[in-house]
């Protein structure tokens, strides 16, 4: 399973600019994630590793093989890509079985029938789909629909898989299962994925790496931990998960930390983040969840305390969900157990707290992590 | 891939045995020297002072100027203009109005009315011709009864109104058939807004329904007229008998009676027709460019309820049944009798003459010579159209062919063409190219490249949205694992769309079997086809026999016509899978 270098891809339909110099590389056997919201360019990036659309600059190497470059005027035709692809539709072939769709790559690559026949069948018990070879497609459900395509896109060990959306046809049940039957997949067979989704709780679940997309840009390219964590820009911060927002400037900075004094508030906040100009405009993004309740007395103890007054609340089944008004304007706050005061103080702790706006930079600039 | 499997190394793809490159080259230029091929030629033979055939010959505008100086070319013209109005007329407010009332209205009997007013659309227009003249024509049954016993004349079939009458009641379905979907596409609830804002039904339709059909009326209407002022077998048969020529039938004649023809003046006349069509097809495809963007396009209300039109609606239905029986019954049933009968005449009742003869006289080497020529014909000329119009099709859409935009107009233009043109096209291509011209020309594989281009438009216009409702990835996933286009197409896309494929070729098959236009400047003896031989041996007074043929003829197109449905709408079944 070689590796995917993606570099400098541009594209653009009628004027419009859909694909702005995306350049990532995936390692191998790596399960990659491609996130972001309809019309970010996440699907013509996989459709233009695939080779179904002509990027109109950059280059795509796979292993050792370049698929496109533009510069040198290479571009190899998807079908000699050897790439295995699952579509949203899964795109199994209605009017071929369940056998005769997965032996359709070998015939292509004439294998002797007693092999195809023998990789057909371990591809097909593979995706415990075995006892329906003779079926037809409209004979299965979303679901088995899907394994069949894995199966067809498998079965001549591609050099790389890629998957555009493949869980958005099932329902929540089945999409929760099949998610970690294909993460176990590919786990397996330390198969070199790309995935498509605009779903991020399906990215952070099964990726090694996400890529945060949005018009054509990448916003950032991090394990889903520090996507969720540390969002590097506003945008990932409100695309992945629900986040606060505060505004502020820095009052004090050293290598490691920084004090913010943000708007309306009569104390600073302190942030681990460290190296910032005194006296800069920030906006700092705090995850509803990472905010804690301080039992009364304690406040002044901890860092970074604050007092709230609850404006409303909702039962979720697993946590609490609150709306406070605080000295520097509302906040939500997610909390394990339930407040019954009208006021409370809260703590904003140091780690939780990332930089996704500097002044003089704004949303669309990222920091692309190089990998 | 998984433990078991590993020892074995995976080949490559092999090579694709048919180039992509080529194949889609070679369908491009195919098609496109067929659709240009025979106009070509005829351009050229409008601008030489003498015909192809004959050496020598420079370049002249001479048959342009004689045929502009050529006061039966203008009458022709005047002709054909009032002609195709007329029918215009005719066909949009009755094609229009049926639209509507099936569509929008409680008209007792909708489902059935629509169905019976589109019908007539697959039936063969020479056949129906045939049967409105022995019925209204001059000395036809009805007309003639009519004249004895109300004593006064009924339609007069031979003057320009009476032949607007055969052609528009002819069209309507057509105009039906647009409007029709108009109306399914257009979102009802506009209507019910305005009931709900106090509106009476005859009120919605005037004030709502109407204004809203208007562009599709204007694009069936454009169509319509393009089509009649083409017609050729209603001024052949009809307007001989007072000198009475379309631009089409001025042609013919010009070039088949004059004492001394001139191929000139009559090619350049064929330019002009074919200029004519062609600026309305595009000014039509201007229109039906802009008509998406002002018709409201939403998704299909579920129940509509439909209007109350009150008593009146009785009166409505009876309308249309009478319109039915009078355009379509009666002229069926006269060819089915006039088929069965010796002499048809109201004097004595039918039966009295009752024969076989008719039938019999099929047998002749002259109807059974075209009865032959013309099913072989249709058969070699439909397999052949609806493979190429596959490939120019499949070229055309699913592929990354440079010129696959060219394709599509390609095979859309023949519409445009008139038969008549088309055929006198082809004549001269046959004259200038030999070989293998002369073989073509003595052969009926002249006929049916000439047919068969003729029915390109046809193919296509089945075939592209079938394949339309193919998925883009079922062919990507094919690409994907390995396959080159040639074997995507054939393994997938086309696999996947046979049915239509089979409904294409029963549709050509029918169109080439009831075509004649193109073969009139074609025919020989020894390749004559059907519709030559009706046309020819019904104006030389052989009736009887040419009415049994035009049965036969009727029955082969509703048999296969519906084969060809039913094949439709199981593709149709197999694309919603």
């Amino acid at each position: 399973m070689p590796e995917i270098r993606v570099d400098r891809l541009t594209k653009s339909f009628s004027n419009l600019r859909v694909l702005n110099e995306v350049t990532f590389n995936v390692n191998e056997g790596e399960f990659f994630t491609l996130l972001g919201p309809s019309g970010c360019g996440k699907s013509t990036t996989l459709m233009s590793i695939a080779g179904f659309l002509e990027p109109e600059g950059g280059a795509i190497v796979c292993g050792d093989q370049t698929f496109v470059d533009r510069e040198r005027g290479i571009s190899l035709p998807a079908e000699a890509r050897n790439l295995g692809i699952v579509f949203q539709s899964y795109a199994v072939w209605p009017h071929m079985t369940v056998f005769q769709n997965v032996a359709f790559p070998l015939r292509v690559r004439r294998l002797k029938r007693a092999e195809l026949r023998e990789r057909v069948t371990s591809a097909l018990e593979l995706v415990e789909m075995g006892d329906y070879g003779h079926r037809y497609p409209h004979e299965l459900s979303g679901g088995q629909q899907q394994r069949v395509a894995l199966a067809r896109s498998l079965v001549y060990s591609p050099s790389v898989l890629l998957l555009d959306e493949p869980f958005s046809n099932l329902d929540a049940k089945l999409r929760e299962r099949a998610r970690r039957w294909l993460k176990d997949l590919q786990l397996e067979l330390a198969l070199t994925t790309i995935f498509v989704t605009h779903d991020q709780d399906e990215a952070l679940a099964m990726s090694d790496r996400v890529l945060v997309m949005r018009e054509g840009n990448v916003l950032q390219i991090d394990t889903p931990e520090n996507v969720y964590r540390r969002p590097a820009d506003r945008f990932v911060a409100e695309f992945v998960g629900q986040c606060n927002f505060l505004e502020g400037t820095i009052e004090r900075s050293d290598a490691s930390s920084a004090l913010v004094m943000l708007r309306g508030a009569p104390n600073v906040l302190e942030i681990q983040t460290g190296g910032l100009a005194i006296g800069s405009a920030v906006t700092i993004a705090v995850r509803p969840e990472s905010i804690a309740v301080v039992p009364d007395g304690r406040e002044s103890e901890l860092p970074n305390t604050y007092t709230a007054r609850v404006r409303a609340g909702s039962f979720l089944g697993d946590h609490y969900q609150y709306e406070l008004l605080a000295e520097m304007g509302e906040i939500s706050m997610a909390s394990s157990t339930p407040i019954t005061t009208e006021t409370v103080h809260i703590q904003i702790p140091p780690a939780a707290c990332s930089i996704v706006e500097r002044a003089g930079s704004n949303t669309t600039s990222p920091e692309v992590v190089p990998v | 891939m998984t433990t078991t499997t590993t020892d074995f190394a995976i080949p490559n793809p092999r090579k694709a045995r048919v180039p992509e490159g080529f194949a889609q080259s070679a369908t491009w230029l195919v098609t496109v020297v067929f659709v240009i091929g025979p106009l070509l030629p005829l351009l050229y033979a409008s601008f030489r002072d003498r015909p192809l055939y004959e050496h020598g010959g420079v370049f002249t505008i001479a048959p342009y100027r004689t045929l502009f100086s050529d006061p039966a070319f203008w009458r022709a013209v005047e002709n054909t203009l009032a002609f195709a109005s007329l029918t215009t007329a005719i066909a949009v407010v009755g094609g229009a109005s049926i639209a509507i009332l099936c569509a929008r209205t409680d008209l007792p009997g909708r489902r059935v009315l629509g169905w019976l007013t589109l019908a007539p659309i697959a039936l063969p227009p020479l056949g129906v011709l045939l049967g409105w003249i022995v019925i209204w024509g001059p000395g036809g049954y009805l007309a003639t009864m009519v004249s004895l016993h109300l004593h006064m004349s009924a339609i007069d079939l031979t003057s320009i109104p009476g032949m607007a009458i055969i052609g528009g009641t002819g069209s309507l379905p057509i105009v039906f058939l647009i409007c029709q979907a108009s109306l399914a596409r257009t979102d009802a609830s506009l209507e019910d807004a305005a009931r709900s804002a106090g509106a009476r039904p005859y009120r919605v339709l005037l004030g709502i329904t109407v204004p809203m059909l208007r562009p599709a009326a204007l694009n069936a209407g454009m169509l319509v007229f393009t089509l009649a002022a083409e017609t050729l077998g209603i001024p052949l048969l009809l307007g001989r008998s007072h000198n009475t020529n379309f631009v089409s039938s001025y042609l013919y004649s010009t070039w088949t009676d004059a004492s001394s023809p001139d191929p000139g003046s009559v090619s350049a006349g064929a330019i002009v027709l074919l200029v004519f069509a062609s600026a309305l097809l595009i000014l039509r495809n201007r229109l039906l460019g802009s008509e998406s963007r002002f018709v409201a396009v939403s998704a299909r209300t579920g129940a509509h309820h439909p209007l109350r039109l009150g008593r009146v609606r009785h009166v409505f239905a009876f309308g249309i049944v009478l319109y039915l029986v009078l355009t379509t019954l009666l002229p069926l049933l006269g060819l089915a009798v006039m088929s069965g009968v010796a002499i048809l005449t109201p004097l004595r009742a039918p039966w009295h003459f009752l024969t076989a003869d008719n039938y019999q006289a099929l047998r002749y080497s002259v109807f059974r010579h075209s009865i032959t020529n013309s099913v072989t014909i249709a058969l070699i000329g439909g397999a052949l159209t609806t493979a190429l119009i596959s490939l120019a099709t499949l070229v055309a859409h699913r592929s990354r062919f440079r010129l696959r935009r060219s394709l599509q107009f390609a095979v859309l233009y023949p519409r445009a063409i008139p038969g008549i043109v088309l055929g006198m096209g082809f004549f001269w291509a046959y004259l200038l190219f030999d070989p293998p011209g002369h073989f073509l020309l003595s052969s009926f594989w002249g006929i049916l490249l000439a047919f068969s281009v003729h029915c390109f438009t046809l193919a296509y216009l089945v075939l592209y949205p079938a394949m339309g409702r193919i998925s883009g990835s079922l062919d990507q996933a094919a690409r994907a694992a390995g396959a080159g286009w040639w074997r995507t197409s054939t393994r997938i896309v086309l696999a996947l769309m046979w049915p239509a494929i089979f409904a294409a070729f029963l549709l050509v098959f029918v169109a080439i079997l009831n075509d004649y236009e193109p073969a009139l400047f074609l025919v020989k003896p020894g390749n004559e086809v059907i519709g030559v031989t009706m046309l020819q041996l019904f104006e030389q007074g052989t009736i009887g026999p040419v009415s049994a043929l035009a049965m036969v003829q009727l029955a082969a197109t509703i048999v296969i016509a519906l084969a060809a449905a039913r094949l439709l709408r199981a593709n149709l079944r197999r694309g919603n899978a």
